[in-house]
């Protein structure tokens, strides 16, 4: 049987947004690397606390739309012009101003799977389990709590870290251990 | 109501508070989420109840047309359409106020939307499955409804891309997805605060499940920011395109009283109208019944108020429109169709309770007392409702049937089948929300926070926490 790999988490809740954002900026300034924080609604100024790079979501979004475009025109074209030729009252087989609205409704289509799958795939959702949810206290991240999670090498020392959370301002600090996601 | 006697105001353009200034997250928390917890009360058992039976009219009315064929409605030549297409575009028209707020209003950075986006947004997709029931039983067959759909199928046939009635399917299926997919991604964040707010196992898992793991990862929402302001920005030209489509079906016709250039936006104002007709006429029992006074503010219903005095302006002007045209082009069957049949005809009586409804009652809203005043505005609201539903009745009905060639007229009038259809729609639609109220949050929460927050950093850039009234119009956007 396969050994289970654990991953270990410094978790440090702080009382206000501005006090999560400010501490995650220090603690990347730091050279602490892989931190992520967790709150009820999206930070301001946290994608940049983290140091993310652009959302990859509009492209994703892009792609799909183009894709319905191409598909819905094709997919006339080829029906109504090529496979099936019908003279509708002398109209030319290949009109493609009556084409516009399904290539319209398509590329939307399309484009929405893009963005609802495209925000899923880069946030590796759905995923019932994560460690930190192994911290009963963290469960108030998604109502009125303002986490930070800093990655831990399993079965080091956390007490330095944990230390520098504290003198940052976090109001609790705790190491949560579980299955590597 | 949430107004308190210390406000000051500080912009007279927005005098009323947006979230009652006494909130932070975990109250707001425990206010937004208390009505799914708390077991609902009587009220609820008994509209619940009254939605029960009225949907139990519903399959009846469906289970005697599929058993017979739709020779049981009062549809038959040359009112070949009739109740199915009326209530069809109605309820259509009702779903699109729903993506208005949420879409439009949120790409305008127009505040007011947060508290009431979610209430919207479900009635948009419950609408919207009222909607599609009605021409789907239009087919007369419908358990070959997919026939619709381009799929390569042993008749070797295709559909005709060319006709409005293969793009409405298109259309209508493509808004139904892009609303719940919007709204379910809308819903995530909450879906887990219930997860986390739970208090027995079974909820945890269910709402956990749904929740799919979401644990407010600042890396999640770094995509999700952008994932739901491009929705709403695909929302925002959907909307528009579905309902001129659906004018569409009438526009590309022949018939007089259909037959005209005004039709999509004249469709669409009118789909808007009646749309925020809707909202105020669920949201004022609703938001006394869930307790959410002070994040629906009178404020909100105010702003939607002047919406459908300005939609209902928009609207009477496509009236105007239609009668002028018909008039200028001196076409005897114009004239015919919009002076005399429609005016004075069979149907008289309809046309004139919707210019009752739609031209006279929105111009009440001129005034801040009518705007302000619940029961006013809940009254006018469900006229506005009345009268968007005869005017589909007029346009398809009166069009139908006195058209051309006397010889050929025939009056039309509904069975019990129609009525028990429609009213069995208004049950289904009912029953819809109501477990919509009961199982999710009708606010969403996540955002209101976020206002909140916003609000209070403006309060004090003012230098005052009474400035938290009159944040309203604060630069940087909820998303």
């Amino acid at each position: 049987m396969e050994a289970t790999v654990l991953d270990s988490w410094v978790l440090a809740e702080f009382s206000t947004p501005d006090a999560l954002v400010t501490a995650t900026r220090q603690m990347r300034e730091k050279g602490f690397e892989g931190m992520d924080t967790y709150s009820p609604y999206p930070l301001h100024g946290g994608s940049e606390a983290l140091g993310l790079p652009p959302s990859r979501v509009p492209f994703i979004a892009l792609c799909g739309g183009l894709t319905g475009v191409a598909t819905a025109l094709a997919m006339q074209t080829w029906m109504n012009t090529i496979d099936y030729p019908l003279n509708i009252g002398g109209r030319p087989l290949l009109s493609l101003p009556a084409w516009v609205p399904i290539t319209f409704e398509l590329g939307v289509l399309f484009a929405a799977f893009g963005i609802f799958f495209g925000l899923l795939g880069l946030s590796r959702l759905p995923q019932p389990y994560h460690p930190v949810f192994e911290s009963e206290e963290f469960r108030t991240a998604s109502t009125h709590g303002y986490w930070l999670s800093v990655p831990q090498a399993t079965g080091t020392d956390a007490a330095p870290v944990m230390d520098q959370l504290k003198a940052l301002g976090a109001t609790q600090v705790t190491l949560v251990t579980g299955e590597k996601e | 109501m949430a107004e308190t006697a210390s406000t000051t105001y500080h912009d007279p353009l927005e005098p009323r508070p947006l979230v009652a200034p006494h909130h932070d997250d975990a109250t707001l928390n425990e206010t937004l989420l208390d009505h799914v917890w708390r077991k609902p009360g009587k009220g609820w058992f008994m509209l619940f109840g009254l939605s029960l039976s009225a949907l139990g009219l519903l399959v009846i009315g469906v289970t005697y047309t599929l058993a017979r064929g739709i020779g049981v409605w009062g549809n038959n030549q040359p009112v070949g359409w009739a109740f199915d297409i009326i209530n069809f575009v109605w309820w259509v028209g009702i779903g699109h106020a729903g993506t208005l707020i949420s879409a439009i209003l949120l790409l305008f950075q127009q505040k007011w939307r947060t508290s009431i986006n979610r209430f919207a947004e479900a009635m948009t997709l419950f609408a919207v499955m009222c909607a599609g029931l009605f021409p789907l039983l239009h087919t007369g067959r419908p358990w070959f409804a997919f026939w619709l759909f381009p799929y390569p199928s042993t008749l070797g046939a295709w559909p005709q891309f060319r006709s409005p009635l293969v793009w409405d399917v298109f259309a209508i299926s493509t808004y139904l997805t892009v609303s719940a997919l919007f709204w379910f991604v809308g819903l995530i964040p909450d879906l887990a605060a219930l997860r986390d707010s739970s208090k027995t196992k079974l909820q945890r898992t269910i709402y956990g499940l749904f929740a799919l793991g979401w644990r407010g990862s600042g890396r999640h929402w770094h995509n999700y920011k952008i994932a739901y302001l491009l929705l709403a920005g695909l929302s925002t030209p959907l909307v528009v395109s579905v309902h001129t489509i659906v004018s569409f079906d009438f526009a590309v016709s022949l018939l007089p009283g259909w037959h005209a250039t005004i039709f999509p936006p004249y469709f669409v104002a009118g789909a808007v109208f009646s749309g925020f007709a809707m909202v105020i006429t669920l949201i004022i029992p609703a938001r006394k019944y869930l307790g959410l006074r002070d994040v629906i503010t009178d404020r909100h219903l105010e702003n939607m108020n002047k919406v459908i005095l300005a939609t209902g302006l928009l609207v009477s002007y496509g009236y105007l429109m239609e009668h002028f045209v018909a008039w200028y082009s001196q076409n005897q069957y114009e004239l015919w169709t919009f002076y005399v049949n429609r005016a004075t005809g069979p149907y008289a009586g309809v046309y004139w309770l919707m210019i009752a409804c739609n031209v006279i009652t929105p111009n009440i809203f001129w005034f801040k007392k009518c705007r302000t005043n619940i029961a006013i505005m809940w009254v006018a609201s469900i006229a506005v409702n009345i009268g968007m539903w005869c005017e589909r009745f007029i346009i398809i009905v009166t069009s139908l049937s006195q058209d051309f060639l006397p010889s050929s007229w025939g009056i039309y009038t509904p069975t019990w089948v129609d009525w028990s259809i429609y009213i069995g729609t208004l049950g289904l639609f009912g029953t819809l929300f109501l477990l919509f109220l009961k199982f999710v949050p009708a606010v969403a929460i996540s955002e209101v926070k976020e206002l909140q927050l916003e609000l209070k950093h403006a309060a004090h850039q003012h230098g005052s926490d009474d400035a938290l009234a009159g944040a309203g119009t604060l630069t940087h956007g909820a998303h």
